[in-house]
């Protein structure tokens, strides 16, 4: 249960996009960016344009224990 | 309450032990103690969700409603297509047996008594079905698919493990 890859580099303007291959319920959730996919249960996917240059720590706010890092170049 | 958790760890592990003796258990019976450890952690969620005082333990409590719920549907459904029953055993009794007591106990607390008492049950709990699924589980299941199920379930379970203790840690001290 993680997110793969854990660690993201991207270039701004890129889109990124997460899929739940779990059959448990995650989200995808940065509070300082705002950033909220809501509820994805399995086979839902998430998608999140990277405009500002800088590193986005976020996490499933189900499970905090998950964790994950996009660096937008 | 430390003697009742106690308790709880002692009865676990004799569970844990209950096959040591012999070989270890059968498909049917691997099947019938994971959707009961399961059923146990949504009781025990469904009750923190209701009683729970402080708003982590409550989100906790209903996190491990869903999550149980969604492996327990997972493994019914596996059960059903490779036509395994599950079959009642003594460690699924012994989980149960625990299980009770742990609900009785709560059911007597409220407030940070609760939130506590809770999360310290679960953060044990998930211990020992993370020792269960590496010790016994994984190593006697013969079902390849069983097997898989299993190994896909243990990340949950050691998530839950270091979300409740987070949260034990955070509970203002007795």
């Amino acid at each position: 249960m993680k997110f793969v890859p854990e660690r993201l580099e991207v270039a701004a303007g890129d889109r990124i996009t997460w899929t739940n291959r779990d059959f448990i319920p995650h989200s995808v959730t940065a509070k300082a960016q705002s950033i909220e996919s809501g509820d994805l249960t399995q086979g839902k996917s998430f998608t999140y344009v990277a405009k500002t240059p800088g590193e986005i720590d976020y996490i499933c706010r189900l499970h905090p224990v998950m964790k994950g890092s996009i660096v937008v170049k | 309450m430390t003697t009742k958790l106690l308790m709880g760890i002692a009865l676990a592990a004799a569970a844990s032990v209950a096959f040591a003796q012999g070989k270890g258990p059968t498909d049917p019976q691997i099947a019938h103690i994971v959707v009961t450890a399961n059923a146990i952690d949504i009781e025990a969620g469904k009750l923190a969700e209701k009683k729970g005082k402080n708003k982590e333990v409550k989100a906790f409590g209903k996190q491990m409603v869903t999550d149980h719920s969604a492996v327990n549907k997972q493994a019914g459904a596996l059960a059903k297509k490779l036509g395994v029953k599950p079959e009642d055993n003594d460690t699924s009794k012994a989980l149960k047996r625990s299980a009770h007591e742990n609900i009785a106990n709560l059911k007597t607390l409220k407030g940070t008594a609760f939130d506590r008492v809770y999360i310290d049950h679960e953060v044990t709990y998930h211990q020992q079905v993370l020792d269960a699924i590496d010790k016994v589980l994984i190593p006697s299941a013969q079902n390849a698919e069983l097997k898989d199920l299993i190994v896909k379930v243990r990340p949950a379970i050691d998530a839950h493990l270091q979300h409740a203790k987070q949260i034990e840690a955070s509970l203002p001290k007795k």
